[in-house]
């Protein structure tokens, strides 16, 4: 199979996403007072309307209407104030009427976009992005400095609730076939659920991921679901199809699910890409059906082939009263809009001199951005100002993210590092009392001994040097100590100054200031 | 021999608790007692409730025992009968279906809460047509109610069990529930009060749904009075369903005020309408006069569109219950049909079996029109049709009070006279447009019919939330007519010819 490389300079890939957020920050579900919580003991949390006993009647939550038109706000939807409720009917176990309650041609959410930074090797997925000069456009992307700039149309977020969960016992692996008995477990069913479709805007399975990881960090931003791909409340299926470049009618598409994690989203739709490009230079047909990316097997296997369009009789719910969202509603709603990711990274950049790429990176979890922010209140408070955004930015980036990212199970409220001592650490490192080296020792002690940045140089004597006086006297000692190294460097190969630089730190237990060690010996040597 | 206490009102069965003459405990019991004895060939129970309706009893008799009678609720006392399509805990609801024979209700509909909560005794539960499909209650899974007018004879349906019991004495009030006539076509053919409230005026919420936009409950009655009383406690906003509406009304309010003053619309085309029995037609005319005769102004209006309204109904009402029943799949609750090794066999066997030809022709029919490239043509003309019609009503409503027309185009036609489906749906004809519109409607005993010598009932229908003005027509027409009586074979306590 040809690499994606490869395929992309005969082929385009058409991608669009539908992707399903479950509102798990509500208190309780869709239609019901039945509370939502993940993992409790199965059918603990039903009732008569969401097991669909005969005679129950539906209540919309209003507080899920609220989460919907706040993802709408966040990404540039309009909201359609009137809007309906339908009933999609089909019948399967999971879902108790036999019909779920959804939306129809009018969503709470219509028409919205996003923007994304496609930057570094992600960026290189684009075909020919080189033939593009900076701020020149094509299509939907804008050439950037590092990358460019793709706009994705939104076609609409819409509200729906969830099914039940079946259970298959008896089978391989918890799998239908082979199973003696199937178990419904109804505590899911009517958990609210919003579904985002994107226009076929995107064109490299890192466009998606970027998509996604975009979304899941507005998602948190806003507060409206815990968005954990693992656990499923937050699920994505990609429709793809190729055509060859230079030509705008779409192909087959196939529907790609099972891309539970950012990285089985890109792999997917790569493997899948590439899988129809094969088929297609060998005569093949791309048959519209349902694949399941198999992340172990590296490749997409059918699930289910769609010989004619699945008519689910959709009508308007006759339960539920056709909506009127009221502009005092939607203002108010507007009104508890957070600071978007994207927003707050202008904010970085404006107010405290970052870079576009570290103020993205700060951005790309909640956490540490809040993080950040809270540091940059403290420093700004202590009239330390902006001068320790970059090296706090450089901390979080590299120091916490990396930590945060070997405990996994641990968040950052609940490491001994706090906003102050992270500043604290910042100020060592800038006032040349320890050298940056010797701070990411501090950092590793700190989080392990939950001690102050002060304590534990003051206990590992690690105060830096800088009396030149000292530090002389080391350099001269590595001089006399090495003379075949100072012949090196006088014939030309001035690389050595690292081996000097190194020997005089080691004489000094690692507390030498770097700058006058270097100054003493580019003078010394020269 | 005593009156028996289905037999009385709920004024005169409230004095008598009141007055110590009997307990609440004696009427429950003298009320199982009279449908054992009288209920064998008009069949209008599928089952009674004595344990409820006896911890009801001691309830109230507890409270007059400390003088507190007036606290219990404007119902204290009053046997009543439910349609099995309403969910009460602990009981059966069947919907008269094979489909839900074993089914026990784990909760309990609004409105039967709402007449508990009033102090009613709850009684049992009413025979009806399957799912409340039909106009005769003979599509009954568990065979026909007859009409104890003449046992020969259907009460109507749907709510044929409901309307039965009341005829026959056993109970003074029943609810129903009314989709396109289903309250006020047995109404007319037991010669009783019916009353179809203005859609939202009481909750859904636990009423087995037919046609979710179309159904309404509502109570049965021998008077005016009693029918008001009865709505007075289900009325109002529920938050358990959403199209339900909060109502400050008292239904009993201006029952004596007369009609001087009211502006009655009379329909012509109605009254010419091919079908019309001369009986039926002579019985709303002379009504229309009695009511001018008091006061009132006739009004001729015009519903241009209402002929419409019967094909709308069968688009509309079979499109939302294939939806509403398609939850009857034999997985967790319903008949299974045993025996199938692959779910699809099983939903096929269970649904063909459980449900009957009635049931299962508006299914295959809803499943049709809501099916691509049909639905366009027929669900979308129909609501189009809805609004039409809905405007014809507004439109008339800006000259007249209340409109009068017959409820059914003729007296209680015999058990199997009517074989073919579209025949059995006309007798819908005159009510299905307030179901569709969505505004009030009610029977109102008018005697007996010149050639049958069958109950008559005329229909009175008021603007949407303004049911007051129906029963205030109703209240002056009672005054000529006279409340309901018991059917004759079942009066002063006989048990049936």
């Amino acid at each position: 199979m040809k690499t994606l490389e490869e395929v992309f300079e005969t082929w385009e890939a058409v991608i669009g996403l539908e992707i399903h957020a479950e509102l798990t920050t509500l208190e309780t579900k869709m239609f019901c007072g039945c509370k939502l919580e993940f993992g409790a003991a199965p059918n603990t949390h039903t009732c008569p309307v969401c097991l669909g006993l005969p005679g129950a009647l539906p209540v919309p939550n209003r507080a899920a209407i609220e989460s919907i038109v706040l993802a709408g706000l966040a990404t540039n939807c309009d909201i359609e104030k009137h809007s309906m409720f339908y009933r999609k009917n089909y019948m399967y176990p999971d879902m108790a009427k036999n019909f779920q309650t959804t939306q129809g041609p009018i969503a709470f959410c219509m028409r919205g976009h996003l923007d994304l930074d496609v930057d570094g090797r992600g960026a290189a997925e684009r075909y020919r992005l080189d033939a593009l000069a900076p701020g020149e456009r094509d299509g939907n992307i804008t050439r950037t400095e590092d990358g460019y700039v793709a706009h994705v149309g939104i076609t609409r977020i819409h509200m729906e609730e969830d099914a039940g969960k079946m259970v298959h016992l008896g089978g391989g692996e918890g799998r239908i076939a082979g199973a003696t008995q199937s178990l419904v477990d109804y505590n899911r069913a009517g958990t609210p659920l919003i579904e985002l479709v994107t226009e076929p805007d995107l064109r490299t399975p890192e466009e998606a991921r970027l998509f996604m990881q975009k979304l899941r960090q507005i998602y948190l931003a806003i507060g409206i679901s815990d968005c954990s791909m693992e656990e499923g409340s937050l699920r994505c299926d990609g429709n793809v199809s190729l055509r060859r470049r230079g030509t705008t009618a779409f192909g087959t598409k196939t529907e790609l699910k099972n891309m539970n994690s950012f990285k089985n989203l890109h792999d997917g739709l790569a493997y899948e890409i590439c899988r129809q490009a094969e088929v297609l230079e060998e005569g093949g047909v791309i048959y519209q059906e349902t694949r399941h990316w198999d992340p172990s097997a590296k490749r997409t296997i059918v699930m289910r082939v769609k010989e004619t369009a699945d008519d689910y009789r959709l009508f308007p719910e006759p339960d539920l009263a056709p909506y009127d969202l009221t502009d005092e509603f939607i203002e108010g709603v507007r009104a508890k809009l957070p600071e978007l990711p994207d927003q707050k990274a202008a904010r970085y950049a404006a107010d405290f001199g970052l870079t576009a790429y570290d103020a993205r990176h700060l951005v790309d979890h909640r956490t540490t951005a809040d993080f950040f922010d809270e540091c940059m209140a403290l420093a700004v408070a202590e009239k330390g100002g902006s001068k320790f955004a970059k090296p706090l930015a450089n901390l979080i980036i590299n120091d916490v993210t990396a930590w945060l990212n070997a405990h996994e199970d641990t968040a950052l409220a609940d490491t001994p590092l706090t906003a102050a001592r992270a500043l604290a650490l910042v100020k060592l490192i800038a006032s040349e009392a320890i050298s940056s080296k010797q701070g990411k020792e501090v950092f590793a002690t700190m989080m392990d001994e939950d001690a102050e940045p002060a304590a534990i140089v003051e206990a590992r004597g690690m105060k830096q040097v800088s009396d030149a006086g000292a530090i002389e006297a080391v350099v001269d000692e590595v001089i006399a100590a090495n003379p075949d190294e100072v012949a090196r460097y006088r014939e030309g190969n001035t690389k050595v100054i690292g081996f000097f630089v190194g020997q005089c730190m080691k004489a000094m237990r690692g507390q030498g200031n770097p700058k006058i060690i270097n100054e003493l010996l580019a003078k010394k040597l020269g | 021999m005593a009156t028996p206490f289905g037999s009385m009102s709920v004024r005169e069965l409230q004095a008598g608790l009141a007055a110590k003459e009997f307990s609440a405990a004696e009427v429950a019991r003298g009320t199982f007692e009279r449908i054992e004895a009288a209920d064998g060939v008009v069949h209008s129970f599928l089952e009674t409730t004595e344990k409820l309706a006896l911890d009801a009893a001691s309830r109230i008799d507890g409270a007059i025992a400390e003088g507190r009678l007036a606290e219990m609720g404007p119902l204290a006392g009053v046997p009543v009968g439910y349609k099995d399509n309403l969910n009460l805990t602990g009981t059966h609801t069947t919907c008269a279906s094979n489909m839900l024979r074993d089914y026990v209700s784990p909760y309990t509909a609004t409105c039967v809460e709402r007449t508990l909560r009033a102090g009613a005794l709850p009684i049992g539960k009413l025979n009806m047509d399957e799912f409340a499909f039909g106009g005769s209650t003979e599509t009954s899974a568990f065979g026909p109610t007859r009409n104890p007018w003449d046992t020969e004879r259907v009460p109507g349906g749907s709510s044929g069990g409901s309307a039965a019991a009341v005829a026959a004495g056993l109970v003074p009030v029943s609810l129903g529930s009314d989709t396109g006539g289903s309250i006020r076509q047995p109404g007319s053919f037991c010669g009783l009060v019916g009353v179809k409230p203005t859609y939202g005026v009481v909750s859904r919420y636990g009423v087995v749904a037919f046609g979710s936009s179309l159904d309404q409950v509502g109570p049965f009655a021998r008077s005016v009075e009693d029918a008001a009383l009865t709505l007075n406690a289900l009325a109002g906003r529920d938050e358990l369903d959403c199209t339900s509406q909060p109502s400050d009304v008292d239904f009993t309010a201006n029952l004596a005020e007369g009609v001087r003053g009211m502006r009655i619309g009379i329909v012509p085309a109605f009254l010419e309408a091919a079908g019309l029995a001369p009986e039926v037609k002579a019985k709303a005319q002379e009504a229309a006069l009695a009511l001018e005769k008091m006061g009132a102004e006739l009004v001729e209006v015009e519903l241009p569109h209402a002929q419409a309204a019967m094909s709308a109904y069968y688009v509309l009402g079979p499109c939302e219950a294939f939806s509403n029943l398609a939850r009857f799949d034999s997985v967790r609750y319903g008949y299974c049909d045993p025996g199938h090794k692959d779910l699809g066999s099983q939903y096929e066997a269970s649904r063909a079996r459980g449900f009957g030809p009635e049931a299962r022709r508006r299914i295959m029919l809803g499943s049709y029109l809501l099916s691509a490239g049909v639905y366009d043509r027929y669900y979308y003309p129909a609501q189009q049709v809805r609004t039409l019609i809905t405007r014809d009503y507004a439109a008339a409503y800006e000259s007249v009070d209340c409109i009068l027309t017959p409820v059914a185009p003729r007296t209680a036609f015999k058990l199997g006279e009517i074989g073919d489906p579209t025949e059995m749906y006309l007798g819908d004809m005159f009510t299905i447009s307030i179901n569709i519109a969505g505004n009030g409607g009610m029977s109102v005993p008018v005697g007996l019919g010149a050639d049958t010598g069958l109950p008559v009932g005329v229909q009175l229908i008021a603007p949407p939330f303004k049911d007051a003005n129906m029963f205030r027509a109703a209240a002056a027409l009672e005054t000529v007519y006279g409340p309901a009586p018991v059917a004759p074979d079942y009066a002063d306590g006989k048990v049936g010819a």
